[in-house]
């Protein structure tokens, strides 16, 4: 077991190391000059010298990349361009929010994928499976943000059981951080179930094909002991890997579903970053998500191997 | 060419590097451990082996599919092995093969004329015209028509698509065909309709065959000489009728043992006569001594400790095996012989 | 699976109306003609400019004279809604080819090439594939600039790495294919190997993939308009026009839905087009097997021509009596064909019945039919499987998942696959006994430990232990045949268990079968297509050809003399055991398909021996055990040649 958490955490470095260069290379990529973008255009060439020396862009790349490395491992990720805010601060400022609407449309997009897929699979062609297909079907095709507003017409607008704007954090009240991220996170994780949806019951269909199922019915185990045991059990490996995926996605979304509801999470700091060219604040946050993203495959990697003998190892 | 050999395989080793599991480190496996084989021009050698014997791995060194860990393989008096996997054309077209399964040797999105006449595409000038009237002649020369050649490989059935691979390897008249498993996918009463195929085509053109298989009495048939591998070595190599009737290897006796006989009333005698032994677990890797110790009911404490070099067996060809030295060399051959009868 | 009817129709399935997937593809392709048609004629079919603002009639809802009614600015929906199709075709088409071209020949290369390209090119991409995609175009659009193009290339960019990701896999699989192994050894250079014999293959996923990604684009398009980094502004595209959409909800809700309905419908038109793609794709290459046999009519069944064969007599120590079984399985296309005609047989307590014939015969289908396991797709048309005189074709799902394990069970042919990798062996065999029998978890451990020793392996407490990858096949055999005993079957069916091992393996599984018989008693119906091994293993045996019993004898009788030519030619061809030198006897031609049965003697168009007479069904005849379905059994002196 901890062998198998060692060896998954020592394939991260060169993933981390290249997302760190590639994070890194944004300055170098930039067809304008920062400098130039903080200073305006009314800004004198002394100034503009001071200003490239404060910010160390007269250093070489490489010595660059490795201060900037150094000081993000340590969790300062420089400050923004443009009102010196700290970057790791404003952040980690918008992180809950963004992680508590993507862990609860991740819980929504779990149960209701896998709970469709599996009872579609079960019954091949049956009407279960034919609502759970067009379900799938039409939940790929519908864009969650577009599905978040007309959740807002009924249920903010016309019914205002939810409200329609805003983020209450958890810890100032329970109740009413659950309503405002309820049409949010249904939102996005019933859009997302439908991938899931799609993958669990190909997952399922596949797995009860298999010889072993077959030698199970044959050795008169219940269907009920053989669907639960023997091809959920078999059915998660591929799952496992879908939902790590999943996260990801999920993540991307929560960017754009904040701007319907008004919620200032990463998304909202992440477009105003891009629209001033903010780079400190973009690197910050492509290496905060990153950072999530990773975190969730580890936990899904470990997962896979406990479900999965064959990917331990020996 | 008289006396040389067309295919010279000395001491040949064939190695993979895998990994095993989410392991990071790539460990060897030793497929083939020093093997040593000849085949004469227009003749057959019978390769014979259970599954990860290595058989497998010498076809795919002769056809250069994988590079050889060290000894030689010399094809009409040219080092294949120093070439790695990379054969020059004029090489290439003397070695043809025909794979085990059916199914997945002819590629699904070719028409049968594509596959059949590729070859004389890459190596010959000829145009296309040409290259249909030949391919048209192959598919003939195996029982089919030219009217084959327009489809594609899944309106066959699995005897023919194996004559169609056939077609296929013999068509630049190849001097060695290497056969890998050709009719074990096929059913029983298809199997011996490739078989004849074969067999006359090698008559007919001179052809050499490197034949492996897993059933020594279907090799037995067609195959002037039979080697028996185990474990990556070769352990009993001869003239044809003899090894399949007088095994001087206690494993190739185990193999022709463990064949059920056509005669139920033989059948119940050779099971009687059977000691119930506990069930072989084979082992991967065998480090000293005779690769077959462990399940031999012959071992001595001499088999544990040293390799047994192959000696020469009354008869033609050879064994590794000390029975075959021994003093006793007679006594022991005569409790071989009696339980091969059985 | 076990409806019966009593009579068998076959249902004429030549409707003239469309099937619904028919219409669905119908109707995906005319919105797709739609969406380009407006895309390349919007300027001559827009009501109004779409930019044209009248503030004096904004936000009105839909009427004559604006169908879909006015923005914010008083904009015509309609017309924005048309000019944002345009936006859409371009969107996609742009990334989508973006994607494609960078992807899939990088792609192919490092599939091909390995090594150090591919692990470096492979971790690039999993770093991408790691940030969220919404994150990587937005910080190629930081680099870039906004607007649509430069949207575009971000997410062409973005997409690329799923087409690279799919040609590398492709070439991946195809490189190991024996085909591909072939084209080696003829000689073709890498670069012919992978465009002429690799990339033709790689084709239908690609269009499957290209589909999936148009819609991706399409909905990710719409996004980065939505919050202000795609389109700009007055311009119209159906995620700007839900940007002002959503910022109205409260006074007009309407605004978000054109727009919204608009990309739904396109997307779900796009990626039903793939899943059509896909699924006619899989039927062209997997499932279209048919060899090109000549079909020849459809043969009656004994039933159908009323020639039943003679029931079999009843013995008192039948464990299992098959009378008349008859096994359909549906086709493609809805028809039935039968698969097993008029199949009667018995077993008697400590008795081992071989099953024998060539693929294809219906073997293994009767095996599965007595346990109730022949799938979607096949059901028993006629018989009764009595099983201790008790009915199984009329017991219902619940009862028959009680008779098996207790009174019938299997071993199939693939040891490995048939145990769960999920589970340790012995975790299988106790599950077993605690389902079936009703053991405490401590009980049944122990006697899965005795079990283990019982089939032979050694060291059983520790390799109850193990994982089923972790054994040898003819190991993974032993413990498939200790789980299938653990209940103590009165019946045990076992479907070619010995055909994926080794012959010293396979020796002492046979010999494993007849030992388990001698101490549990269980009767053993043994299907092999191998008569060597039936001539060790079995006490009786019936050969099946083309779904019917041709023969059935005891096991000397059989090998002595052969009465169905059949019997004779697979005797002969059968390499054990004859020293011949080629040419090898063979049986002419091959086993015809179910539903390509000759309609008199099924082996007349193969039989050297055939006459006028076999021309018409031919009944199973003979006395007691040995039967022949063969008109000229009495005269034929047929040789075995041994």
């Amino acid at each position: 077991m901890l062998r198998l958490v060692l060896q998954r955490l020592l394939a991260l470095v060169p993933l981390l190391f290249i997302v760190s260069v590639l994070t890194f290379s944004f300055t170098s990529l930039l067809p304008s000059d920062p400098v130039d973008l903080i200073l305006g255009d009314n800004g004198t060439q002394e100034q503009y010298e001071m200003l490239r020396e404060r910010l160390g862009l007269n250093e070489p790349l490489v010595s660059r990349y490795l201060d900037w490395l150094g000081k993000a491992v340590q969790g300062d990720l420089g400050s923004s361009f443009f009102n010196s805010v700290s970057v790791t601060g404003a952040v980690m400022q918008r992180l809950p929010v963004t992680l508590s609407l993507t862990a609860m449309s991740a819980l929504i997009a779990i149960i209701v994928g896998v709970a469709a897929g599996v009872a579609a699979a079960l019954r091949p062609q049956s009407w279960v499976d034919r609502v759970a297909t067009i379900g799938a079907t039409f939940g790929q095709a519908v864009p969650n943000f577009w599905f978040g507003l007309i959740l807002v017409a009924i249920f903010a607008v016309n019914l205002r059981w939810f409200p329609a704007i805003g983020f209450t954090p958890l810890l100032e009240s329970p109740w009413q951080w659950l309503r405002s991220v309820t049409l949010p996170s249904l939102a996005l994780g019933l859009s997302s179930s439908a991938a899931v949806a799609r993958q669990v019951r190909s997952a399922m269909v596949g797995v009860l094909q298999q010889d072993y199922i077959r030698a199970a019915r044959a050795q008169g185990l219940s269907a009920r002991r053989i669907i639960i045991r023997h091809a959920l059990t078999n059915a998660m490996v591929p799952v496992v890997a879908i939902m790590s995926f999943q996260i990801t996605v999920l993540l991307g979304g929560a960017l754009i579903v904040e701007q319907v509801f008004a919620i200032n999470g990463l998304g909202t700091l992440a477009i105003a970053a891009v629209r001033q060219q903010d780079i400190p604040m973009l690197q910050g946050l492509v290496l905060v998500m990153v950072g999530l993203v990773v975190s969730v495959q580890l936990i899904t990697d470990i997962l896979y191997g406990l479900l999965n003998p064959k990917a331990r190892p020996s | 060419m008289s006396d040389q050999p067309l295919l010279d395989i000395r001491e040949l080793q064939v190695t993979y590097w895998g990994r095993s599991g989410l392991s990071m480190r790539r460990q060897p496996f030793h497929a083939v451990k020093g093997a040593t084989l000849t085949l004469k021009a227009g003749e057959t050698l019978g390769l014979v082996g259970e599954s990860g014997s290595g058989k497998s791995s010498i076809a795919n060194a002769v056809l250069g599919l994988v590079p050889a860990s060290a000894g030689s393989i010399r094809f009409d008096g040219v080092d294949l092995s120093a070439m790695k996997t990379h054969y020059p054309g004029e090489v290439r077209k003397q070695i043809q093969a025909v794979f085990q399964d059916p199914f997945s040797s002819l590629n699904p999105s070719m028409t049968v004329e594509d596959i059949v006449s590729e070859p004389l595409r890459v190596h010959t000038g000829m145009n296309r015209a040409e290259r249909r009237a030949r391919a048209a002649e192959l598919l003939e020369m195996v029982s089919l028509s030219a009217e084959h050649l327009s489809r594609h490989p899944h309106q066959f059935s699995g005897g023919q698509r194996q004559r169609i691979a056939i077609a296929s390897a013999l068509a630049l008249e190849p001097k060695l065909v290497v056969l890998d498993e050709p009719v074990s996918a096929l059913d029983v009463s298809t199997q011996n309709q490739i078989i004849n195929l074969l067999y006359e085509r090698r008559d007919a053109l001179g052809i050499a065959y490197l034949l492996i298989a897993h059933d020594l009495a279907l090799v037995h048939h067609i195959s002037n000489r039979i080697a028996v591998m185990y474990l990556g070595h070769i352990v009993e190599e001869g003239p044809s009728d003899r090894v399949y009737s007088a095994p001087a290897h206690p494993y190739t006796k185990a193999l022709l043992d463990a064949v059920p006989l056509l005669d139920p009333e033989k059948q119940r005698l050779r099971r009687a006569a059977r000691k119930r032994a506990p069930p072989n677990e084979t082992p991967r890797d065998v480090s000293s001594g005779c690769p077959y110790k462990n399940r031999c009911r012959w071992a001595m404490a001499r088999c544990h400790s040293e390799a047994p070099p192959m000696f020469a067996v009354e008869g033609g060809g050879a064994a590794s095996c000390f029975l075959l030295t021994d003093p006793g060399n007679t006594a022991n051959n005569d409790k071989l012989k009696e339980s091969a009868t059985q | 699976m076990t409806a019966r009817t009593t009579t068998h129709r076959a249902r004429p399935r030549r409707l003239a109306l469309p099937s619904a997937s028919q219409v669905i593809t119908g109707a995906a392709i005319a919105v797709l003609v739609a969406l380009a048609f407006m895309a390349i004629f919007a300027d001559w079919i827009v009501p109004y400019d779409p930019l044209r603002q009248n503030l004096i009639q904004s936000l009105q809802p839909p009427s004559a004279q604006h169908w879909l009614g006015t923005d914010d600015l008083g904009r015509d929906v309609l017309s924005r809604l048309i000019y944002g199709c345009r936006i859409a075709v371009l969107a996609a088409a742009e990334a989508t080819g973006l994607a494609v071209l960078l992807g899939v020949p990088l792609g192919l290369f490092v599939g091909y090439r390995g090594g150090w390209w591919d692990w470096c090119v492979m971790r690039f991409v999993e770093a991408i594939v790691s940030i969220p995609g919404i994150m990587v175009a937005i910080v190629i659009i930081a680099i870039l600039g906004a607007g649509l193009h430069k949207a575009m290339i971000a997410l062409g960019i973005l997409y690329s790495t799923s087409f690279l990701r799919l040609a590398r896999g492709v070439v991946l699989a195809e490189r190991e294919e024996v085909y591909v192994r072939s084209a080696r050894v003829i000689g073709a250079s890498d670069g012919r190997i992978l465009l002429r014999h690799i990339f033709p293959n790689i084709a239908p996923p690609l269009i499957v993939q290209i589909t999936l990604t148009v819609g991706a684009v399409l909905l990710a398009e719409a996004g980065l308009s939505f919050i202000g980094l795609g389109v700009q502004p007055p311009d119209a595209s159906w995620g700007t026009m839900l940007n002002t959409a959503a910022s109205y909800m409260d006074l007009d809700w309407f605004l978000a839905i054109p727009p919204g309905i608009a990309i739904i419908v396109t997307v779900l038109s796009v990626n039903l087009l793939g899943d059509v793609i896909r699924d006619s794709i899989g039927r062209g290459i997997a499932i279209r097997t048919e060899p090109s046999t000549p079909s020849v009519r459809f043969a009656p069944t004994a039933r159908e021509t009323g020639q039943s064969d003679q029931a079999i007599a009843p013995g008192p120590d039948d464990v299992l009596r098959i009378d008349g079984l008859q096994v359909v399985i549906s086709q493609r296309g809805g028809s039935e064909v039968p698969v097993v005609t008029d199949l009667s047989l018995a077993i008697r307590k400590g008795e081992t019945l071989g099953l024998v014939g060539e693929s294809g015969c219906g073997k293994t289908i009767t095996g599965l039919a007595i346990t109730g396991l022949i799938g979607a797709g096949g059901r028993i048309t006629h018989g009764a499987i009595r099983l201790d005189g008790a009915d199984l074709t009329a017991l219902g799902q619940k009862q028959m998942v009680s008779v098996r394990g207790n009174e019938v069970a299997m071993v199939f042919q693939d040891p490995i696959t048939s145990l769960n990798p999920a589970f340790t062996v012995g975790d299988q065999i106790a599950e077993v006994l605690q389902a079936k029998k009703g053991l405490s978890r401590k009980d049944a451990w122990a006697r899965t430990i005795e079990l283990i020793d019982r089939v032979g392996i050694p060291r059983p407490a520790s390799r109850a232990n193990a994982y089923p990858h972790e054994l040898s096949g003819g190991m993974a055999q032993r413990i498939a045949i200790a789980r299938a005993l653990s209940c103590n079957p009165k019946l045990l069916i076992a479907d070619e268990p010995t055909t994926a091992l080794d012959v010293t393996v396979q020796q002492e599984i046979l010999d494993l079968f007849r030992d388990l018989q001698d101490e549990f008693g269980m009767a053993i119906l043994f299907v092999t297509h191998d008569l060597a091994v039936a001539a060790d293993i079995c006490d009786r045996i019936a050969v099946m050809y083309a779904g019917e019993i041709v023969e059935t004898a005891t096991v000397d009788a059989l090998f002595a003399r052969p009465r169905h030519p059949y019997t004779a030619g697979l005797l002969n061809a059968t390499p054990h055991g004859s020293d011949h030198t080629p040419p090898l006897p063979t049986i002419k031609g091959s086993v015809p398909r179910p539903g390509t049965w000759p309609a008199g003697c099924r082996f007349a168009n193969r039989c050297e021996f055939v006459e006028e007479r076999c021309l018409s069904r031919v009944p199973l005849a003979g006395k007691d055990t040995r039967l022949v379905r063969c008109v000229r059994a009495d005269e034929l002196r047929l040789e075995t040649g041994r």
